[in-house]
């Protein structure tokens, strides 16, 4: 392969990553103002696979998630390299990082994929979705080429076009969190081929602390403060799936 | 043994270092120039381990000269002081360190102000008024203490200057016989005859 | 003789109501020889946080340039200043980078740390030269002198001190006790910091001529 990429070749690149239907992969995040919703539909190609061990919302560190479209195998590399960043900046600083820290951490391994000899870039974009006591609540996206962004709400993946008209439609700054999880279920729905279950949905949330959290510091007993980032279980996907 | 002392002055910096070379109990040269001309306005004194202090001066000379012709202008005081100070202190921890103390002199001439600095081998650093290194420390450092002033014209400073060479001329068992006196100021170096 | 206390100096930080003080004295000498009576040990890492290095002379400068390498590259990379908390930490990775050959210093950290409701709490804390972090509510001492401070301040410090009675307090806390302390002493100086303001008193109290401070 010629060592310089040419900025054509990463755009091709990014957009079969959004537009292949073999990965199937499609994730839409809306940003609410007391927290982020990340969901994802996951299918597997064959009934036979045993679809619980597959894991498209990963934690990063207690305050950050994210979720991908594109390769796999490239995402969990990027996700264990993720959480490696994430612990040697709480070895040197005693807190975990901010989203953009965590962020720019994550986009510029995949800018030296761009560059560097005898690799290729990372088949994948990113939704990082954190939350940090300077900004707050922010959602990321973060490409092969290596270039991040914030966003309010959007999608990538397979059904993205549609996916981001919802969105604007949708999306207001008052939404709720509640509401955004809904929002974005009922943007997976738009595009979705076969049954919506919890098994086939993936949801991963950030929740704002309250004012009153933030004071407690850390809780009792854990010595830690409670994880602004979580996953939804499948009883929690079920419930709301059926609302 | 080797001694150095330093004292600033109005508008200039006085550096005086004996000239002796020894080998053991034997006193093999005594016309030897301990105070290097790094640029234009900066002078340093150097004493220590045979061997390392030419070294590691002619070091420092060839860098800092090498700064000037790559910038065109050379090094201001308080930025050669530093960097030397940064090469004593990775040389510290490195696995054969240099042992060389030193003073610092020099005249900034973008803020019209002489500077003069305390070094060690340890990568210890300090703006002072006058300094001094060796045995001779010992008995300049409290008769500068009582005769230094910086308002003093150049005649003043040499006179006490002058005080400090007698009186461990007259204290000190191993004092050394000669000394090589250096001046800088606004209009650079120059040697002075005691 | 220890290298920690080949070059003397000695600091203490004191927590006060709304506000912390952080104190030092002037002195830099090479074993009993005063060679400066102006040699600072306390530097300022942002408006609201200070930091005080006593030990070995050659690494307060390094350990000072290397702090302000950190905080600068922390400063642009996150695009914030470094609360009290996180440089503590800083400090404590920092020093115990070289734990099999540690720079021969015990910093002591004092600032005002920035709270959830937006107010300023005090906060202080030290560690050991491989940077073992002591997070204390009332004072912290380190140097040639810290035996003594220690007594001095178990002594004088009282809980809620406004800024003016904590300066009174860490003043003659440090002056009493550099003054039992031959490697500590000529001249001190002292920084109070409140949420909004710092006020920065040097002595020249007890200064003979020459060593610089004449005047």
């Amino acid at each position: 392969m010629h060592w310089l990429r040419s900025h054509k070749e990463l755009r091709a690149l990014e957009s079969k990553v959004h537009l292949s239907s073999d990965s199937g992969a499609s994730a839409d995040p809306c940003a609410a103002s007391n927290g982020i919703v990340i969901a994802t539909e996951k299918k597997s190609s064959s009934i036979l696979i045993d679809d619980s061990v597959i894991e498209k919302v990963a934690v990063i560190c207690p305050n950050i998630g994210i979720v991908y479209s594109g390769m796999g195998p490239d995402f969990r590399v990027l996700v264990t390299k993720a959480r490696k960043s994430a612990q040697a900046y709480w070895k040197i600083h005693g807190e975990y990082p901010p989203t953009k820290v965590l962020t720019q951490e994550i986009a510029n391994i995949m800018q030296q994929a761009t560059h560097s000899g005898g690799v290729r870039p990372y088949g994948v974009s990113l939704l990082v979705a954190g939350w940090d006591f300077p900004r707050g609540p922010t959602l990321y996206q973060v490409d092969p080429s290596g270039s991040f962004w914030a966003w309010k709400a959007s999608a990538i993946g397979k059904n993205m076009v549609n996916a981001k008209t919802f969105l604007e439609k949708r999306y207001t700054d008052e939404i709720s969190l509640e509401d955004a999880i809904h929002t974005a279920l009922l943007t997976l729905k738009e595009g979705f081929e076969g049954q919506m279950t919890e098994k086939t949905i993936e949801i991963g949330v950030i929740t704002v602390p309250s004012q009153a959290e933030l004071e407690a510091g850390k809780v009792e007993g854990t010595g830690r403060y409670k994880p602004t980032f979580r996953k939804l279980t499948e009883e929690e996907v079920r419930d709301y799936l059926a609302l | 043994m080797e001694v150095s002392f330093a004292m600033t002055g109005k508008g200039y910096v006085l550096l005086a270092a004996d000239t002796t070379a020894v080998h053991s109990i034997i006193k093999v040269k005594t016309d030897v120039d301990k105070i290097k001309e790094l640029s234009p306005h900066l002078l340093m004194a150097y004493s220590g381990e045979p061997g390392d202090t030419v070294q590691f001066a002619e070091y420092v000379e060839r860098n800092i000269r090498l700064y000037q012709i790559r910038h065109t202008y050379p090094l201001r005081p308080p930025s050669a002081a530093s960097w030397i100070r940064r090469s004593l202190a990775e040389s510290l921890r490195s696995r054969n360190p240099y042992s060389v103390n030193l003073l610092l002199g020099g005249y900034d001439t973008s803020t019209y102000t002489p500077h003069l600095y305390w070094m060690d081998y340890l990568g210890t650093l300090v703006e002072v008024p006058f300094a001094a290194h060796g045995y001779g420390s010992y008995f300049a450092l409290s008769l500068l203490d009582r005769y230094h002033d910086p308002e003093a014209t150049v005649e003043e400073g040499l006179a006490v200057l002058r005080r400090c060479l007698d009186e461990v001329s007259k204290r000190l068992v191993v004092s050394p016989g000669k000394y090589k006196v250096k001046i800088v100021d606004k209009d650079g170096i120059r040697e002075v005859e005691l | 003789m220890s290298i920690m206390q080949y070059n003397g100096g000695s600091v203490i930080a004191m927590v006060g109501k709304d506000c912390v003080a952080i104190a030092s004295d002037l002195r830099l000498g090479v074993q009993s020889l005063s060679i400066s009576s102006n040699f600072e040990k306390i530097f300022p890492v942002t408006d609201r946080l200070y930091i005080g290095l006593p030990g070995l002379a050659s690494d307060v400068t390094t350990l000072r340039e290397q702090f302000r390498y950190r905080v600068n590259m922390y400063t642009i990379k996150e695009e914030r200043e470094i609360e009290p908390q996180a440089f503590a930490q800083l400090v404590s990775s920092t020093l115990y980078e070289k734990r099999f050959g540690p720079y021969f210093i015990e910093p002591v950290i004092a600032g005002m740390q920035k709270t959830p409701s937006g107010s300023y709490a005090p906060f202080i804390a030290a560690t050991d030269l491989i940077g073992c972090l002591n997070f204390a509510k009332d004072f912290v001492v380190a140097g040639t002198a810290s035996e003594k401070l220690f007594g001095v301040a178990e002594g004088l410090w009282e809980p809620d001190l406004e800024a003016e009675d904590l300066f009174e307090t860490i003043s003659q806390t440090l002056l009493n006790a550099v003054d039992r302390d031959a490697f500590s002493g000529w001249g001190a100086i002292v920084h109070v910091i409140t949420k909004d303001k710092i006020v920065i008193l040097s002595s020249s109290a007890f200064i003979s001529p020459g060593l610089g401070l004449a005047s």
